[in-house]
């Protein structure tokens, strides 16, 4: 009966219960709204390193991301390639550089120069085709999802790049990162657009062989090059999203967003249950009377407060569903982690629980007596 | 002849209030039994204390002072959620204008006190409900909402919910307050046939001297205090 009379109360007051479903509707989708773009610029930020297949890769000393700029000597590969646990090792070019677009302005870019034959490091998904386009003298891909930005380039079509030609040779699809639009090509022409001598490469990308400890390999490879920095694959990832979210100001711009949604929808939600409570004082001061403890009054708020978030988390879910459908393939990046939708789902119910304080704070201090008030 | 056993008896009660500065005595020490089977009208004016008086002897309001025994039991000093459970359990309440919660249809109103500290209503309490609503005239108004039923018809449900746990002791606060007289005489009588019930006392608070040839035993209040008690006068008198 207890939950039966919550319910009912829910049902009667509509439009305070429609009111604190939009509280946490707003809390559901403005909060997961921007914690979905925010983790998908998180996955760009890591985009390169966490699709290179690479294990562990090695900067120029000191460097601890692939923001900043630097070279490590070539010739470390063939160092590399002697050790034991190492499956392959390849060299990467990388530097930013001007595109000019046919209206005579430029446009900034990031080259990412892969050696031929292995290609490894390159693009990771082509629209079309495979990544042998960058086998070519002067083959190149960019993005689908740039081209509007880099001139609307056909495939075949040459363009100027820090003053060199390139041949647009394919599209990708969604081999993107953060910051300016990237062009894959091969090492040798990267080395010409970016000026990176040929002892010099950005990084080297290393491959352990499936059975061999990371731990123990990297340890070895730092050894062996004292003068770079070795990290694993994810340890550089992490270091680039967290150098760009504290760096860009992005961290602190998404987490305030985060938080007005927060405080909005807490709001809302606080507003509209501590109305509802007014309104009824003299039902809970009669159900009192009639034998509710305050326990029961506490489990019938709480139980309205929970019924809304798990309408508010309904809805909420289903808009942001309906948004990251929307932006899938744009150039809006938008990526929901499998972890994040029960943790935001909690986190709504502890939302809840808070909107209600103030609420359940004014119904436990109801009287009986005031029902014959 | 054995003396009836009152199914409600206060002990000196007295009830104080303060406003932070001032402690003021509401109702002075009172001393009272109420018997079953009888139909017992507190009267008095407006401030009198008649109202005081009912919510101690419903356990909703803790006296100052004084002892409370609800059918030979000392209820005094039990804890708040047990005197919940005695109200839910013993008592019934009628309210001054039925006080129904109107999101909820008549049925649910007269069954909410019989489980609102959880459970399900069992199919026996259900058709109780059903069967005292249709011995009040309401049986087509089970699902109803209140705001679609007259004052009266309000009043006769608030009455099938006080009865529906079957209670030792029925408490009405101004029960015809709000009534026209026709609807008045009907919740009179029931309440009085409801009196007639040996295992139940009934206590009806008013103001309305409509009520007064109702009563069984008539107490009156001024400041505070029980100056007028029929039982005491038809003792004195021999």
């Amino acid at each position: 009966m207890r939950r039966h009379a919550a319910v009912r109360m829910l049902l009667h007051d509509r439009s305070t219960t429609a009111g604190a479903v939009l509280g946490v509707v707003a809390i559901v989708f403005l909060v997961g709204q921007q914690l979905a773009v925010m983790f998908g610029l998180l996955t760009l930020m890591a985009a390169l390193v966490d699709n290179s297949g690479a294990d562990i890769w090695i900067l120029f000393q000191n460097t601890y991301n692939t923001s900043s700029a630097g070279s490590v000597p070539t010739r470390y590969v063939d160092r590399l390639a002697g050790m034991a646990d190492i499956d392959w090792v390849e060299p990467v070019v990388y530097g930013g550089a001007q595109l000019r677009l046919a209206d005579g302005t430029s446009q900034p870019v990031q080259i990412v120069g892969v050696s031929r034959p292995s290609l490894l490091g390159g693009p990771w998904k082509l629209a079309a085709g495979s990544n042998d386009v960058l086998l070519e003298y002067d083959g190149a891909t960019v993005d689908r999802l740039d081209l509007k930005d880099l001139g609307d380039p056909a495939v075949g079509q040459v363009v100027e790049v820090n003053g060199k030609r390139i041949r647009v040779a394919g599209y990708t699809e969604g081999s993107r990162a953060f910051g300016a639009p990237l062009v894959f090509t091969n090492a040798t022409k990267a080395r010409e657009i970016t000026g990176i001598p040929a002892d010099r490469s950005s990084y080297i990308l290393v491959k352990l062989k499936p059975t061999v400890d990371a731990r123990g390999a990297l340890a070895g490879i730092r050894n062996l090059l004292p003068k770079a920095t070795a990290l694993t694959a994810a340890e550089l990832a992490g270091n680039n999203k967290l150098y760009n979210l504290t760096n860009t100001g992005i961290g602190s711009s998404f987490g305030f967003s985060t938080l007005i949604g927060i405080v909005v929808g807490v709001v809302i939600i606080t507003l509209t249950m501590y109305t509802n409570v007014l309104n009824r004082q003299r039902d809970f001061a009669v159900l009192r009377a009639l034998g509710a403890r305050r326990r029961d009054v506490f489990f019938i708020i709480l139980f309205q407060a929970l019924t809304i978030g798990f309408i508010g988390l309904l809805v909420g879910f289903f808009l942001l569903a309906g948004f990251l459908f929307g932006v899938k393939g744009s150039r809006l990046p938008a990526n929901l982690p499998l972890w994040l939708p029960p943790a935001h789902a909690l986190f709504t119910f502890a939302l809840c629980f808070l909107g209600s304080a103030l609420a359940l704070r004014r119904a436990l201090k109801i009287e009986p007596a005031s029902a014959f008030r | 002849m054995d003396a009836v056993a009152p199914v409600l008896r206060l002990e000196a009660v007295a009830r104080d209030f303060s406003d932070g500065r001032v402690v003021r005595r509401v109702l002075k020490e009172t001393t009272l039994d109420i018997l079953p089977g009888e139909l017992t009208v507190l009267a008095g004016p407006s401030g009198s204390g008649k109202t005081t008086l009912l919510t101690i002897m419903g356990l909703v309001l803790k006296p100052s002072a004084g002892r409370i025994w609800v059918a030979g039991e000392d209820v005094t000093g039990v804890p708040e959620d047990q005197l919940a459970t005695l109200r839910q359990q013993r008592y019934g309440f009628v309210f001054q204008q039925a006080a129904l919660v109107p999101a909820l249809d008549v049925l649910d109103n007269v069954l909410v006190g019989t489980a609102i500290q959880g459970g399900r209503v069992s199919v026996q309490t259900r058709q109780k409900a059903v069967d005292l609503l249709a011995s009040l005239g309401m049986q087509d108004f089970r699902s109803a909402r209140p705001q679609q039923l007259s004052t009266g018809q309000q009043q006769r449900v608030g009455i099938a919910r006080a009865l529906v746990g079957d209670p030792i002791l029925l408490l009405c606060d101004e029960p015809t307050s709000a009534l026209d007289v026709e609807s008045s005489h009907i919740v009179l009588d029931t309440l009085k046939k409801l009196s007639r019930d040996p295992r139940r006392g009934v206590v009806l608070v008013s103001h309305d001297p409509r009520v007064f040839p109702y009563a069984d035993r008539l107490l009156k209040m001024e400041d505070g205090a029980i100056v007028y008690d029929t039982r005491q006068v038809s003792q004195g008198g021999g």
